[in-house]
């Protein structure tokens, strides 16, 4: 085997590291220099590579041979098999769910083959500590070229036309931010990361600060000269400690090979970059209570009338965008906006990076053209629902986001549509649910966080959604009534329009959407006092239909309580005096002939 | 500036927020977070107007709303009216017993036997941080604003009685629902968990200040020991000295 240009890529991203990526990365190394090898490939530890579930993912260059969850006793076969021999290990492959197969290269799976990247274009494929990796890839060559070749007219002009959104939330247009704050000759100003991260399941802003971290830098170096700052922060979640780590590098190494801090690489420019540990709450992810974070206050909202891009940080002009955002501003800037433009749809240019979690086959990390069709993303990408079970709803925009049902599977996955619809992009979580799943169940749950994270400022939304909770929760018990819908709705108006920051505006979004879209669901909690997902516990009741059950006593083995009986090949039965509602029966019954039902009235004994 | 509020015209000054140019032209918006001197905390909401800005309507609240040349404002639209309503209601379902939010109940016809109220509950603050705005101005900072969403409390750190209150009750002044317990008996003052001495007054002999705070002040406005005076005996003293000077001159 030729190994002079091999490389082989460890994940090293938190997920991979969880599951002991680093011992397989340093055993890899250990293991080859035993080896007797006359060229030693080289083994890098990359960034996220998207799958952590099947982590750690071991990658093989220029083969393009992928391994998944590799563990330190796969070692030696790597290396005595593959590095050497050229042989493939088939029990590390990864299996296609679409086509029912194994693959080779990860890059023709069905997962990968959907995806384009702009944003995560580097991740898995350097690793983060390196600058030299980066600059092989062309980093740092927008930089250079807005430093020496375009003035901040031009640069503003070019995003502007590329016609990128902000990839936090809003998707508010980042070539208007840039130039309004532009305008403003009022100095200094600032620069700033959104690393904040709030959503529950999104981490593609993690995987970008980890994987591939000289990326932002060069975004908002690229911004600070456009709009004269010197100074930037990069306020990173709480939680986030590697992220932190590998920004801490980048940023050091790029000061060493002069990228940044006085006089980036002899152009009389400077810049410098501070990192700032988050607040630990989700409010902080809000950009003026996050602001209010870095200036050392507690980090609660304000209003906005006047923007930040004219009072920000210490009331000095700021420009704040997200993680995500900054990733896109080099390749945008090196290929041009028509390029950028050409990719997406009509006013949403460029990708969008969603984290793929809940009920789906492959879960994971996906950047796709914005405009992808939800059923492409569900379905091709995602796999289709675990054990094939009937899809129900996709929540989006994380906590305040809204439920989407399957007639709109069709819906194109960009800003427009999306809030047109009543949900919204936010970072771009999508929770994939299943029949599984008690809409009432879900808002309640969101409303529950909600209430937890609110920052308890204004009356709307901390009291607001304290009475949206109690009302979910009588639902959820069986002890709600018809008018409580109209109650609801009538809330979520009072606090979407009068709350102070964009977290109370958004906070009945899950409750409108699932009243919206499953309002059937609703009234059979309150009139019919019925669950029909199984999940509110006091609206459920378990039984097993005659003529399906074909007595195989499966049920009965996996019921912890005893609760069925029944002879084998007869029909069994549940009883209900003894069953705990646990759901073992109904998810192990081969027939499906353990059937869910609402409220027992009455037991016979 | 001109800027229409409930269809007639006013003149605005650059910079001035909505609450404010209301104020100076006597049109009365409801508010409970907001009093001179602690402008712009946008809590309680309850000062939420609808303004038209150039087509577009939008619900601001006044109090933090800095005005815009041709806006036109309704501060009672039957919207308005509806969600302040509410507004109201959740203050009530906060504070079913304070007088100051019943009788805003009232005034605005909100339902007061609304199924979820709970009548037991004792609570009294609605979280206006209003105590904190005046204790911070004052340099004394003993209180603060803690926790966050429906765990929202004003305190002192930890609960603890704090170094740094000086007892002057500038916080129960200011207290829009009388929320703050203090209780003055037997020449002391007990608030915030802590018990401080009563000073009374060298002319009427009534308590009215404490130790800690006639010292705070002192020191602050560097002024050597005064007499012990309450301010109502300070104020009688003066126009009696004024009304001396006045009769010796003429
Ligand atoms: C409650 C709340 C939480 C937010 N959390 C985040 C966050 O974690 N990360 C983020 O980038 N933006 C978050 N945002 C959006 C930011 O306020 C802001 O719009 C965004 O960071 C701007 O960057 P962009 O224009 O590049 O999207 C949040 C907004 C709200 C209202
Ligand atoms: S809307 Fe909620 S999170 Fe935002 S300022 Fe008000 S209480 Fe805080
Ligand atoms: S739901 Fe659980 S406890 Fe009840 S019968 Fe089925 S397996 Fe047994
Ligand atoms: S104690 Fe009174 S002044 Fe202080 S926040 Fe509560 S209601 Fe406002
Ligand atoms: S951390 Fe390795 S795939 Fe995500
Ligand atoms: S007075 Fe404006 S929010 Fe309280």
């Amino acid at each position: 085997m030729n190994n002079s240009n091999r490389k082989i890529l460890v994940c090293c991203g938190t997920g991979c590291l969880a599951n002991n990526s680093f011992e397989v990365y340093t055993k890899l190394k250990e293991k080859l220099k035993d080896t007797k090898i006359a060229v030693q490939p080289l083994v890098k530890a990359t960034g996220c590579n998207g799958l952590c579930e099947k982590g750690p993912v071991v990658k093989i260059l220029p083969d393009d041979i992928s391994y998944f969850k590799v563990s330190t006793k796969d070692v030696d076969a790597i290396v005595e098999k593959t590095i050497l021999n050229g042989e493939i290990i088939d029990k590390l492959l990864y299996y296609d769910t679409n086509e029912k197969k194994k693959l080779i290269s990860h890059k023709d799976a069905t997962f990968y083959k959907h995806q384009q990247k702009i944003s995560l274009r580097n991740i898995g494929e350097v690793d983060p500590l390196l600058i030299e990796d980066y600059l092989e890839r062309d980093g740092y060559k927008a930089l250079r070229k807005v430093l020496f070749e375009m003035t901040s007219e031009e640069i503003i002009d070019v995003i502007e036309a590329s016609g990128l959104r902000g990839r936090g939330g809003a998707g508010f247009p980042t070539g208007s931010k840039w130039r309004t704050c532009y305008k403003y000759n009022n100095f200094p100003k600032y620069i700033v990361c959104n690393g904040d991260e709030g959503d529950p399941g999104a981490f593609m802003d993690r995987s970008i600060m980890e994987g591939d971290p000289n990326t932002v830098i060069e975004g908002m170096i690229i911004c600070g000269y456009a709009i004269k700052s010197h100074k930037g922060y990069l306020y990173i979640r709480d939680e986030y400690e590697l992220a932190r780590k590998n920004m801490q590098i980048a940023i050091d190494n790029a000061k060493k090979h002069g990228y940044l801090g006085e006089n980036i690489i002899g152009s009389n420019f400077d810049f410098d970059l501070e990192i700032v540990r988050g607040g630990g709450a989700f409010v902080c992810g809000e950009s003026s209570a996050l602001m209010a974070s870095i200036e050392g206050n507690v980090g609660e909202p304000r209003a906005k009338y006047i923007r930040s891009v004219e009072k920000g940080l210490w009331n000095q002009p700021t420009i704040l965008n997200n993680v995500e955002t900054w990733a896109n501003i080099p390749p945008i800037i090196s290929n041009g906006a028509k390029w950028f433009k050409s990719i997406g749809i009509e006013n949403n240019s460029g990708t969008k990076v969603f984290s793929l979690v809940g009920k789906v086959k492959n879960t994971g990390l996906v950047e796709v053209p914005m405009g992808t069709k939800l059923r492409e993303l569900v379905f091709d990408i995602g796999g289709g629902i675990i054990k094939d079970r009937p899809f129900k709803a996709i929540q989006t925009g994380g906590p305040s986001g809204g439920c989407i049902p399957k007639e709109h599977l069709d819906i194109s996955l960009d800003f427009d549509s999306l809030s047109n619809i009543g949900s919204m992009m936010g970072s771009g979580g999508v929770i994939v649910m299943d029949d599984t799943t008690c809409m009432v169940e879900l808002a309640r749950y969101y409303m529950e966080f909600l209430s937890e994270e609110s920052c308890g400022k204004c009356t709307t939304c901390r009291e607001g959604i304290k009475i949206m909770l109690e009302i979910l929760t009588n639902i959820t018990k069986g002890e709600g009534e018809l008018e409580d819908i109209e109650l609801l709705l009538d809330l979520s108006e009072t606090i979407s329009n009068a709350s102070l920051c964009g977290l109370g505006k958004t906070a009945p979004n899950p409750v409108i959407t699932t009243i919206k879209y499953f309002k059937d669901e609703y009234i059979d909690h309150i009139v019919n006092q019925k669950c029909n997902a199984g999940i509110c516990k006091k609206l459920t009741s378990y039984y097993i239909e005659e003529e399906i059950c074909i007595g195989c006593g499966l049920c009965a083995k996996k019921c912890p309580t005893n609760a069925i009986t029944g002879i084998k090949k007869e029909p069994h039965i549940i009883n209900a005096d003894i069953c705990v509602k646990c759901g073992a029966c109904f998810t192990n019954c081969p027939t499906g002939a353990v059937k869910i039902g609402g409220v027992v009235v009455e037991s016979k004994n | 500036m001109k800027v229409k509020i409930n269809g007639k015209l006013y003149n605005g000054n650059t910079g001035e927020t909505l609450m404010e140019l209301a104020k100076r032209n006597n049109i009365y918006i409801p508010n409970l977070c907001h009093k001179k001197g602690f402008e712009g905390q946008g809590r309680c909401r309850l000062c939420i107007v609808e303004i038209n800005d150039g087509g577009k309507t939008k619900i601001v609240s006044s109090c933090v709303y800095p005005i815009k040349d041709g806006i036109e404002v309704s501060t009672n639209s039957d919207k308005i009216i509806k969600i302040r309503k509410n507004i109201i209601l959740l203050l009530l379902l906060r504070t079913p017993n304070n007088d100051t939010i019943k009788s805003l109940a009232k005034e605005y016809n909100v339902d007061i036997h609304y199924k979820y109220l709970d009548n037991k509950k004792k609570e009294n603050c609605i979280l206006c941080g209003l105590c904190v705005e005046a204790c911070d101005k004052l340099g004394t900072k003993a209180i603060s604003l803690v926790n966050r969403g429906t765990t929202k409390k004003v305190s002192t750190p930890y609960d603890d009685a704090s170094k740094d209150c000086i007892g002057c009750a500038a916080c129960v002044e200011v207290c829009p629902t009388d929320a703050i317990s203090i209780d003055d008996k037997n020449g002391k003052r007990t608030i915030w968990n802590r018990t401080f001495n009563l000073v009374s007054c060298s002319i009427c002999g009534k308590y009215f200040t404490t130790y800690e705070a006639l010292k705070y002040t002192d020191d602050k406005l560097n002024i050597e020991k005064e007499n012990q005076i309450c301010n109502s005996c300070k104020r009688k003293e003066i126009s009696k000295k004024f009304k001396e000077s006045f009769k010796n001159t003429y």
